[in-house]
């Protein structure tokens, strides 16, 4: 709802609002809506959006070697591939991690994110101190998160935008030889595809 | 008919490019509350009566092909407009409403 309109200052119903609420009170007439029902969705629809589309793009890049190829070169089309993607003109660039660059993403103007693949953002990405500090001291945050890395790993920091967002792909951990795809999705948590942590074998599945 | 309302990741894969729900970073924009009803009502009530979505899809688009261009409704406002008319239509022609 725009600045404005808040409860202390009503304002006469739209004509499509009136619609709105007409069609509504028929369909519950016939049974078909209840007031519940329709909360429930549009609750669900507001905060229910997560990781698990990048997880799953990531786990295919991991055991198709032709499929992270694609990936790394040309983003968009190759998440098309599995059925994912956003509205036109969001561009979405994978970097990926190797024994010797970490990535990590932040968006020091705002919270721009790959939405299409990892849902909404955490609070903690549209923070001040993080949109900072990733840029200034990337090695200081991404200890606090919990991953050390050592000195001779390089760490590079991608700045997201409306234009480019950025997702990280995570090295495959040691112990997950002969593992499925969707065994490996799971351990693909969210963190480790903004490049704040990184998937372990046996790490449970935050979802 | 299914036990449970669409989530929201089949409805989108359902709508595909062609008329995307409204959003800003990956949330669904509600300019007014009318506009989340108006979706959840589709939702719903498409679940109870077992319609595919690919039926509402057609009717969205043609809803939103239909839509005078020259009013200055928001991009949301005019979606969700487009989309109670949909589910208008598409109720009329099952005879569910007049």
């Amino acid at each position: 709802m725009s600045e404005g309109h808040g409860h202390h200052h009503p304002r006469p119903a739209s004509a499509v609002e009136l619609r709105a609420r007409a069609l509504e009170a028929l369909l519950a007439e016939r049974g078909l809506v209840s007031t519940d029902a329709i909360d429930a969705v549009v609750e669900l629809y507001e905060n229910d959006v997560g990781p698990q589309n990048g997880a799953k793009v990531v786990a295919r890049a991991w055991l198709d070697e032709a499929y992270r190829e694609r990936l790394l070169e040309d983003a968009v089309p190759a998440i098309a591939e599995l059925g994912f993607g956003g509205a036109e003109g969001d561009n979405m660039v994978v970097v990926a991690n190797t024994p010797t660059v970490h990535h990590m993403v932040v968006c020091t103007l705002c919270s721009c994110y790959p939405w299409p693949v990892l849902g909404l953002p955490p609070i903690w990405y549209k923070s001040p101190p993080y949109r900072a500090r990733a840029v200034s001291e990337p090695r200081a945050v991404l200890r606090e998160f919990g991953l050390e890395l050592g000195d001779d790993v390089e760490i590079r920091v991608w700045d997201s935008s409306a234009e480019v967002r950025y997702l990280v792909l995570p090295m495959r951990p040691q112990g997950t030889d002969g593992w499925s795809e969707d065994e490996l999705a799971a351990i693909v948590t969210r963190d480790c595809m903004i490049g704040t942590a990184a998937p372990t074998a046996n790490q449970p599945a935050i979802r | 008919m299914s036990e449970r309302p669409s989530d929201l990741a089949t409805v989108d894969a359902a709508l595909g490019a062609e008329a995307p729900l409204p959003r800003d970073n990956g949330e669904l924009v509600f300019e007014e509350p009318w506009q989340g009803r108006a979706l959840g009502m589709a939702v719903v009530a498409l679940n109870r009566l077992g319609v595919p979505w690919a039926d509402f899809r057609r009717h969205l688009a043609n809803a939103i092909a239909a839509r005078p261009t020259n009013r200055d409704d928001s991009p949301a406002t005019a979606y969700y407009t487009a989309w109670l008319n949909a589910l208008e239509t598409l109720l009329a022609e099952r005879g569910l409403i007049d």
